[in-house]
């Protein structure tokens, strides 16, 4: 492991490791644009000089390796003209139309060119035009103008995504980046490049010019969309959730995130919320808030099922956490409830698995409730469930309904089919029409919170308990499953079962902020 | 629409075993699509040789983009270079673009009336030493005046 000194502080790199990651282990300022560290070495803009003690001249820190006894520094002045200059010289043809341009906020160029810029441009030129508003297809928004031909994009769909759409066409001050003939980018994996360009040239159609991000907080969780379990940072404000970026893991996702992925904040955000419990008594709803339904819940039911618990069946999701998986489940079984039965959706592909991230098993947690219900009596298949319906062996029936609804086509059947029940306690996030027509005449709708209102543990598809931390409130009142049980078994909450902080797997370090490349 | 001769896309399939990576052979097949289609490669070629080649088709086009030598629009039946670089500028190279143009009536990069020639002015051919000169087709013709250009060309035609 060759040892080296970076501005002045000596530091050991990993064999083959380049002079930036150096630079970045021990956390010195390097201006720098085209290198990922989730991508090959390009060593186009230049801008990441250095001096090193006995080399010719200045040297690209990206592509150099660190030899044993290196010294490197960027402090000289000489350097810092340098890299001034090169800045200027990206800002040749650059629009500076900073104002209407979404990226302003978490801009490499703005971020850089505080830190690193010359601040008195002397280029007195036209700028060459290109095109602007470009449309590539469902996800991205391409301005060519902005672009600082850094080539990371070209780079994910080539290496990354393997899916080769975009290029670099003509050349000189004409480069642009682009599809052939505008071919939509539509990749599984699109907004990542997105997420890396590290100007406004490539911009997330969903997330356009709906919030100025500096008036966006924002907090670290997991995805739920399947069972890989992305590390995510999710962005967020009064209103609700705006958008996802992964986060780095590099046990779990890297650097990257699908793009469905990233669409799942939309049903925690109140628009497709259940904001408050509903009653049904056959002819009339009512709406109360969910403690007092669960408690009434309770009040009603709760000495029935003490008597006859093996009318009771229990419906569980794989979109709950681990803790709620064993407070629910040990609720249950202290009632003498032991029927659970697991509504697994798409049985046949969730074995699937695209080789990067994107699993067919579209549950963050089937792991961690397959553990957790195996110390108890286990899960029994849904289709069993709704024959003992049918026979009517089975009166009352609780569904731990899915959060990601999108993933669950079979949702509103299913919903009309358990509610057959003569006792339907239906428990989950989501709002949607098919609840009006509940079979049942004891209809109990619970709202529950969302994967961001809540902290807990996701186990993913092998086996890796993953962390996450509460990040905001969006449905005041809602529940969680172990808040629920707790209700349901006459007690009340008290803060200490409030959300829990864990400790999360780890800090992200290249992707992380807003601004930083 | 433009298709490969079917020699055309054997052509294609030696070339593509001929070098290391498969890439490297895109400009040998781009020149043979510009030879089959009238001195242009028009855009859907670049589907074809996508398939024909299995690249993406971003990376074909890229390498079309990159360089002059493959036009991309079409072009009259003689091209007609003139070097407007250093040496052959010191020697008259512009003047004898200009005069070009104008002998011909045409202007830029454009086809003259009787589709004959299209005038584009291009960077240095290596051919210093005999400044001025212009390309024409696949032709040198060197230490030009405006008039023997012009008979050279019409000579040609
Ligand atoms: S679009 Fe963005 S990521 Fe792609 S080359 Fe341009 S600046 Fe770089
Ligand atoms: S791969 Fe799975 S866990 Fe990762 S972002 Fe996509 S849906 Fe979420
Ligand atoms: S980061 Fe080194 S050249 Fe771009
Ligand atoms: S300058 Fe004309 S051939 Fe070199």
């Amino acid at each position: 492991m060759p040892k080296c000194t970076i501005n002045g502080q000596e530091v050991e790199v990993k064999e083959g490791a380049t002079i930036i990651e150096a630079f970045k282990k021990m956390s010195e300022d390097i201006a720098h644009y085209c290198w990922h560290p989730g991508l090959s070495v390009a060593g186009v803009c230049r801008l990441c000089m250095v001096d090193v003690e006995g080399a010719r001249g200045p040297q690209i820190a990206c592509n150099t390796v660190v030899r044993e006894g290196m010294v490197i520094t960027n402090q000289s002045e000489q350097i810092k003209d340098i890299v001034r200059w090169g800045m200027d010289f990206h800002l040749i043809n650059h629009p500076l139309d900073c104002p209407i341009c979404d990226q302003a906020g978490e801009c490499g160029l703005q971020e850089q060119y505080m830190k690193f810029g010359k601040y008195d441009p002397e280029m007195g030129l036209q700028k060459v035009k290109k095109r602007k508003v470009v449309d590539l297809g469902e996800r991205v928004v391409l301005d060519s103008e902005r672009c600082i031909l850094c080539s990371r994009c070209v780079r994910f769909t080539d290496e990354v995504s393997k899916t080769n759409e975009l290029g670099i066409f003509n050349r000189g001050d004409r480069s642009e980046i682009g599809t052939y003939k505008d071919k939509p980018l539509n990749n599984k994996y699109s907004l990542n490049t997105v997420d890396i360009c590290p100007v406004g040239a490539l911009t997330s159609k969903d997330f356009r010019f709906r919030q100025r991000v500096w008036y966006l907080k924002n907090a670290d969780t997991i995805c739920n969309g399947c069972s890989t379990g992305c590390s995510v940072k999710t962005y967020y404000n009064e209103e609700g959730l705006f958008r996802v970026k992964p986060n780095h893991n590099e046990d779990v996702n890297g650097y990257w995130m699908c793009d469905e992925g990233r669409d799942l904040y939309k049903f925690a955000n109140k628009e497709s919320r259940l904001l408050k419990a509903k009653k049904f008594d056959g002819s009339t709803w009512e709406e109360v808030s969910a403690g007092s339904a669960v408690k009434s819940l309770s009040h009603q039911l709760l000495e029935t099922i003490k008597e006859t618990p093996s009318k009771v069946a229990v419906v569980y999701t794989g979109q709950f956490t681990n803790q709620e998986y064993a407070d629910s489940l040990k609720s249950f079984d202290g009632l003498g409830v032991n029927n659970f039965y697991h509504w697994m959706n798409n049985q046949a592909s969730k074995d699937e698995f695209d080789g990067l991230l994107i699993r067919g098993d579209k549950n963050p947690n089937t792991k961690g409730l397959q553990n957790e219900a195996s110390k108890f009596s286990g899960l029994k298949k849904l289709e069993n469930l709704f024959n003992e319906l049918e026979s009517g062996n089975i009166e009352t029936v609780f569904v731990m309904a899915p959060e990601n609804i999108s993933a669950y086509p079979e949702y509103e059947s299913h919903f009309k089919a358990l509610s057959k029940a003569k006792n339907f306690i239906w428990m989950g996030a989501n709002q949607t029409s098919c609840y009006e027509s509940t079979n049942s005449s004891n209809t109990y709708l619970i709202p529950l919170k969302s994967y961001v209102e809540k902290s807990g543990t996701f186990t993913n598809h092998n086996g890796t308990d993953q962390n996450f931390n509460y990040v905001t409130t969006l449905v005041a009142g809602a529940l969680t499953l172990s808040e629920a049980m707790t209700l349901f078994e006459g007690q009340d909450l008290d803060f200490e079962i409030r959300p829990k902080i864990y400790k999360t797997m780890k800090n992200n370090h290249f992707t992380s902020d807003r601004g930083e490349l | 629409m433009f298709k490969l001769s079917s020699e055309g896309i054997d052509f294609v399939k030696k070339e593509i075993e001929r070098y290391e990576t498969r890439r490297s052979a895109i400009i040998p097949c781009l020149y043979r699509v510009q030879k089959e289609n009238k001195g242009w490669v028009p855009p859907e070629a670049v589907a074809e040789l996508s398939q024909l080649m299995d690249l993406p088709e971003a990376w074909i086009n890229e390498i079309l983009n990159f360089y002059t030598m493959f036009n991309k629009e079409p072009i009259g039946k003689l091209h007609v270079q003139v070097c407007c670089n250093i040496s052959c500028c010191m020697n008259g190279g512009r003047e004898l673009a200009s005069h070009l143009n104008k002998e011909f009536g045409v202007q830029g990069n454009e086809i003259s009336k009787d589709g004959n020639v299209t005038i584009t002015r291009v960077e240095c051919l290596g051919s210093c030493d005999t400044a001025p000169m212009m390309q024409v087709n696949d032709n040198y013709y060197e230490n030009l005046t405006p008039e023997k250009a012009v008979s050279v060309i019409k000579e040609l035609m």
